[in-house]
C-alpha cells in the first residue's frame, strides 16, 4: 500500500469547486449572496456545509430556516451519497464551479433522508464500513477494533485528516499474504437513467458474476474503492 | 433454491394481513428500472445466478426486549426498501409512529433505509434467506 500513498492522497484531496445561491422563492430580509466552497469529494454535505448554513441563515427571518437541503438542477441532492458520486452523476459534464442551490422550506420527503445531526452522518458512514468489511473479512477486522478506532476514523474523515483516517482503515485494506485478494471487493455502481432522476445503486460482488480481483481495476481505479467502500461514483469503463 | 414450505407468508400489499389487519399498499419508493440496453458492465449482461424470482425470503429475529414477531419469516419484493420495512414491521407490532426502529444485517450494519431488500439478499443473504435483526434501539451502534 505505502507506494499507492500518491494516488491515495489525490482521491482523498479531491475537490469540487462549488457555487451556493440560495433558491428565489425563499423570503429574504436581506441580500443573499452566493457563498463559494470547495468541497471534498470524498465527504458529505451535510457534514461540510456549516459555513454555507451560516451565510444563509442571516438572510432569513428565525421562522423562516427549517431543516437545509440542497438541489441542483431540480435534482434534490441526497447528502448520504458522497459529494463525488453527486458530482460525477448530475453535472460531470457541466462547467465548473457547481453550482447548487440551497432551500430551508419545502423539504423533500420522498426524494430525501432528514439529517437531524452530524451522528446521523457519522452513524451512515460507519454503517458503510461496516457493510463494506462484512464482505471484505467478514466483519472480522471492524468488529475486532476497539470504538477509538472507529471514532478515529470518522474524525479522520470529518476533520479531513488524511493521515488520521488512514493510520486505521490500512488495516480494513489488509488481506492475508497467502491470499491473493479480498473475497469479495465492496463497491457500488450508480448509472444515471435517462432524463429522470432514478438512481440504480446496485452492490455488485465477483460471486454474481464479475470475476473481479483488485489487480484486475485499472490502477487509478483501483483506489477508489479503498479509502470509504462501499465507493461511489466508480464510471465503469464499458 | 428450495421452496420454503409452511410459514413463508406474503408481505401484504393490498389484501389483509395474516392477523386480519389491513394495510395499506406499500409502494416501492424506488422504481427497479430496466437494466439499460447498452450493458455498461462487463463481462457482458451476465444474469444473477439462481433464480431471479421477484420476491425474497427475509427471516426477521427481535433484539433485546423488542417485540417478537408472530410471523417472523416473510416473502418480500426485491424493490421493498429497509423502510418500508421498518414502516411495515412498527404497524405489525403496533408501535407508534414515532418510535424509532432499526434493522441489521449480519448483526453488525445498519443499511441506508432507502436500500432494497434484494440488493442486500444478494450480498449476504444465506441458505435462501436474508436474516435480519430489528431493535427499537441502536443494538451495533
Amino acid at each position: 500500500m505505502t507506494d499507492d500513498k500518491d494516488v491515495l492522497r489525490d482521491v482523498w484531496f479531491g475537490r469540487i469547486p462549488t457555487c451556493f445561491t440560495l433558491y428565489q422563492d425563499e423570503i429574504t430580509e436581506r441580500e443573499a449572496e452566493p457563498y463559494y466552497l470547495l468541497l471534498p469529494r470524498v465527504s458529505y454535505l451535510t457534514l461540510v456545509t456549516d459555513k454555507v448554513k451560516k451565510h444563509f441563515q442571516k438572510a432569513l427571518r428565525q421562522e423562516d430556516v427549517s431543516e437545509i437541503w440542497f438541489e441542483y438542477e431540480g435534482t434534490p441532492l441526497k447528502w448520504h451519497y458522497p459529494i463525488g458520486l453527486l458530482f460525477d452523476l448530475l453535472a460531470s459534464s457541466s462547467a465548473l464551479p457547481w453550482n447548487i442551490t440551497v432551500h430551508f422550506k419545502s423539504f423533500p420527503e420522498k426524494d430525501l433522508l432528514h439529517c437531524p445531526s452530524k451522528d446521523a452522518v457519522e452513524a451512515h458512514f460507519m454503517s458503510c464500513m461496516k457493510e463494506a468489511d462484512a464482505l471484505k473479512h467478514k466483519s472480522q477486522v471492524i468488529n475486532e477494533m476497539q470504538k477509538k478506532d472507529h471514532k478515529q476514523l470518522w474524525m479522520g474523515l470529518q476533520n479531513d485528516r488524511f493521515d488520521q483516517f488512514w493510520a486505521i482503515n490500512r488495516k480494513l485494506m489488509e488481506y492475508p499474504p497467502e491470499e491473493n485478494g479480498f473475497r469479495y471487493i465492496p463497491f457500488r455502481i450508480y448509472q444515471k437513467l435517462g432524463l429522470s432522476t432514478l438512481y440504480y445503486p446496485g452492490t455488485m460482488q465477483t460471486k454474481v458474476g464479475l470475476e473481479l480481483r483488485e489487480r484486475d481495476l485499472p490502477a487509478s481505479e483501483r483506489y477508489l474503492p479503498a479509502y470509504a467502500s462501499p465507493v461511489l461514483g466508480i464510471k465503469w469503463p464499458v | 433454491m428450495a421452496e420454503e414450505p409452511e410459514a413463508v407468508l406474503q408481505l401484504p400489499s393490498s389484501a389483509a394481513a395474516a392477523s386480519g389487519e389491513t394495510l395499506s399498499e406499500l409502494s416501492p419508493e424506488t422504481v427497479t428500472p430496466e437494466p439499460p440496453s447498452s450493458a455498461a458492465v462487463s463481462p457482458g449482461t451476465e444474469e444473477p445466478p439462481g433464480d431471479t424470482k421477484k420476491k425474497i425470503d427475509i427471516l426477521l429475529k427481535a433484539v433485546g426486549d423488542t417485540p417478537i414477531m408472530k410471523t417472523k419469516k416473510w416473502a418480500v419484493e426485491r424493490t421493498r426498501t429497509i423502510q418500508g420495512l421498518i414502516d411495515f414491521i412498527k404497524k405489525f407490532l403496533k408501535l407508534v409512529a414515532s418510535e424509532q426502529l432499526f434493522i441489521y444485517v449480519n448483526q453488525s450494519f445498519a443499511p441506508s433505509p432507502d436500500q432494497e431488500v434484494g440488493t442486500l439478499y444478494e450480498c449476504f443473504g444465506s441458505d435462501g434467506k436474508l436474516v435480519l435483526h430489528y431493535c427499537k434501539s441502536q443494538a451495533w451502534g
